[in-house]
């Protein structure tokens, strides 16, 4: 039924030629280092070398492709302004109080700073064009580390990106509180490539949280903007990483992420988001366990309205004895939206012991809403406890009475009991101001009278 | 006499096109406690749940009034809203929604108005100090892993913070130990007033010790088949419900 628009011409926006010069100018209006530029340009060639897709990989077949740009730009290089604080209006999803905070907005940095605690161990946050000049050698060194793009957006990805930040945390440092990346969507500005990277050195401890907003939500753009996030995680030996997403992208945004983390030994990532904007958000996350004793956990909040579409495609790869992941994702529907969830555990031969799991559980608010859970076991080990469930369903009708027969509201109940199924999810995000976001954007989001279309 | 403060007025309820209860009568006036006992399939689920209005169960004939007011055009909320409380058999446990959000709204919905937090605390210890609860306890969720006897306590602990006018008890007494059916049972008679009138469904008498009936019926296959006092419920504890059902297939033939 889709496959006309599908027919389009694919590359016809990918001009070899002209993006390498793009990719120059970029790399050099932001006075990269000569390495740097090696990197974009190294991954552009492996992007001009691939597919997009073909419609035909398991991850891709149940996405609506059609809404999905097959775009590679080169975006604005917002001059010198790496490193300059410019003004803007405060995030929404702002904190009174954290550890550390990178605030950008189009490329262009509107805060960062660091507690002393932090800074004191040797922990930094910084937007990743500055940490590529002033700590070259770390960047260098972990930039893609975590192995070759699996595809044409992630290769895209590192090649073009004009914002993103870099965490790290050295050998046993300890930072309590979360970090922030916060992102506005500058949404005259159309396409926007970030890179995040966050490195935990052995025995550390790091909670990055990550936030995006869209600077007009009500504009009516003429495109769709679309908006590609490569983060990459490392969590060393010992090593305990957090990495929470929050995204409110401007609805007609075409939104695709590439989340990679590997778990070192006894090290541990943790990895959760919550989607509410953009028309198409689709997300890959792929946790790495090739060392003993890792764990690694992913959870996954969505709140779809309107014709929203949204997905995840996650692996669970286990390689090292004895480590353990564990899904979650928990979504709520309303009107025709949609949600595809495809989740792989793979356990190659070595991975004795494994302990995985995954839940994905699907809340129908309207007839017109549907999901389409699809949790998938490849088990190469034979001594592992492996375990999946899924659904889709209404609210239960028993749970509405109850409340119900105790004098609350039917709307009233639903919300409750729609919240309390989130709540799991919501309830661990690493920070109370973010919960309390994450609270606010779930009642917005089930609001029927809300204005998006 | 006082007049009727809840009334069951030849009711028919049927389930997926089955009539389960089958032209049912009962005026409970305030101050009473009656109790209706019948065995398994009698009807008694079915007609604790109809009368808070579960969708499950559609109502062919007859009528429910609380205070002289049909309540059969009336939501669940509504009706719980206007006094009307049901202890259910079996809780529903709702993940992720705490007792004590659930409780505020629950009392705040049955006022009209939003408790005061200070109020809303001070009544919600009393209670709970009543029912001997932790309270740690309304920070769990709704009914989520509670155990049997935890459950029922729950209800008692609702009915004890929102004051209905008439409390429909849904064999409350199953599933507890003694030591819990004694509790629970005192949370029912420190509510009971003569302002209120309680109905006890239940399949076993065992309750009735502790709470004590005005009136006793016996319910079998959706209709009332005997009405007496106290001694009823003797009666049936001694020579269970064969008699009753003989008589009531006679009555079937002979009509």
């Amino acid at each position: 039924m889709t496959q006309a628009t599908l027919e389009v011409p694919a590359d016809a926006e990918i001009k070899p030629d002209e993006l390498r010069a793009q990719v120059a100018e970029l790399s050099r209006s932001k006075g990269e280092p000569d390495w740097l530029l090696a990197f974009r340009l190294a991954s552009l060639e492996q992007a001009i070398g691939m597919e997009w897709w073909t419609g035909q990989e398991e991850s891709w077949r149940r996405t609506p492709r059609e809404r999905l740009p097959r775009r590679a730009r080169v975006g604005r290089v917002a001059g010198s302004a790496n490193g300059t604080a410019i003004s803007v209006p405060q995030h929404v999803f702002a904190p009174d109080a954290h550890a550390g905070l990178v605030h950008q907005i189009d490329g262009r940095v509107a805060a960062s700073n660091l507690v002393e605690q932090a800074r004191a161990q040797g922990v930094i946050i910084k937007p990743l064009a500055a940490a590529a000049r002033e700590n070259s050698d770390l960047i260098q060194k972990w930039l893609g580390a975590i192995g070759a793009p699996a595809d044409r957006y992630e290769a895209f990805g590192r090649a073009l990106w004009t914002q993103g930040v870099f965490v790290y945390a050295p050998r046993g440092a300890i930072v309590d509180e979360s970090l922030f990346y916060l992102i506005t969507q500058d949404v005259a500005q159309g396409d926007h490539w970030h890179y995040t990277l966050v490195v935990a050195e052995r025995e550390s401890q790091v909670s990055l949280i990550d936030g995006g907003d869209a600077d007009d939500r009500r504009a009516e753009l003429p495109e769709a903007p679309l908006i590609h996030a490569t983060v990459e995680l490392i969590a060393e030996d010992g090593a305990n990483l957090q990495f929470a997403s929050v995204q409110r992208w401007h609805r007609q945004t075409a939104a695709i992420s590439t989340t990679r983390g590997r778990v070192g030994r006894d090290a541990s990532i943790r990895v959760t988001t919550a989607a509410f904007g953009a028309d198409l958000d689709k997300q890959r996350i792929d946790l790495d366990l090739s060392q003993n004793g890792g764990f690694a956990e992913i959870r996954g909040l969505f709140v779809g309205d309107g014709k929203q579409h949204i997905e995840h495609v996650t692996r669970q790869h286990h390689k090292g004895v004895g480590a353990t992941s564990d899904l979650l994702i928990r979504g709520v529907l309303t009107d025709e939206s949609q949600a595809v969830q495809y989740g792989l555990i793979r356990i190659e031969p070595e991975g004795q012991k494994t302990s995985a799991h995954q839940t994905m559980r699907n809340l129908l608010l309207d007839d017109g809403a549907g999901a389409d859970p699809i949790p998938m076991l490849e088990i190469e080990a034979d001594d592992v406890k492996c375990s999946h469930a899924a659904a889709v369903g209404p609210v239960d009708p028993d749970q509405l009475f109850y409340l119900q027969a105790r004098g609350i509201p039917p709307r009233v109940a639903e919300r409750m009991v729609v919240r309390g199924f989130l709540s799991e999810i919501a309830d661990g995000v690493p920070d109370e101001h973010m919960r309390e976001v994450i609270d606010e954007l779930v009642e917005i989001q089930l609001e029927p009278a809300k204005a998006a279309t | 006499m006082t007049s009727p403060l809840f009334e069951i007025d030849s009711l028919e309820v049927a389930v997926e096109d089955k009539q389960i209860v089958n032209g049912l009568s009962l005026t409970l006036r305030p101050g009473e406690v009656h109790a209706i006992m019948g065995p398994n399939g009698s009807g008694k689920s079915t007609l604790a749940n109809s009368l808070m209005g579960h969708p499950r169960y559609t109502i062919n004939s007859g009528d429910i009034r609380l205070a002289g007011e049909s309540v059969l055009e009336m939501a669940p909320d509504e009706r719980a809203r206007a006094g009307l409380f049901l202890a259910f058999q079996y809780p529903t446990d709702i993940p992720g929604v705490s007792m004590i959000n659930f409780l505020r709204r629950a009392m705040s919905a049955r006022r009209g108005e939003e408790i005061p937090v200070r109020e809303f605390r001070q009544v919600l210890n009393e209670v709970l100090g009543r029912l001997q609860m932790d309270e740690q306890f309304v920070r769990r969720y709704v009914n989520d892993g509670f155990s049997g006897g935890e459950k029922k306590r729950a209800e008692i602990l609702q009915l004890g913070l929102l004051q209905p006018l008439v409390a429909v008890m849904d064999e409350t007494d199953s599933g507890l130990d003694i030591d819990a059916l004694r509790i629970v049972s005192e949370g029912v008679n420190t509510f009971h007033s003569d302002d209120n009138a309680i109905l006890l469904i239940t399949h076993y008498q065992r309750i009735l010790r502790y709470v004590q009936p005005d009136h006793v019926h016996v319910l079998l296959d959706g209709r009332i088949v005997e009405s007496g006092d106290a001694s009823l419920a003797e009666r049936l504890e001694r020579d269970g419900y064969e008699p009753f059902m003989e008589r009531a297939e006679e009555r079937v033939l002979t009509s």
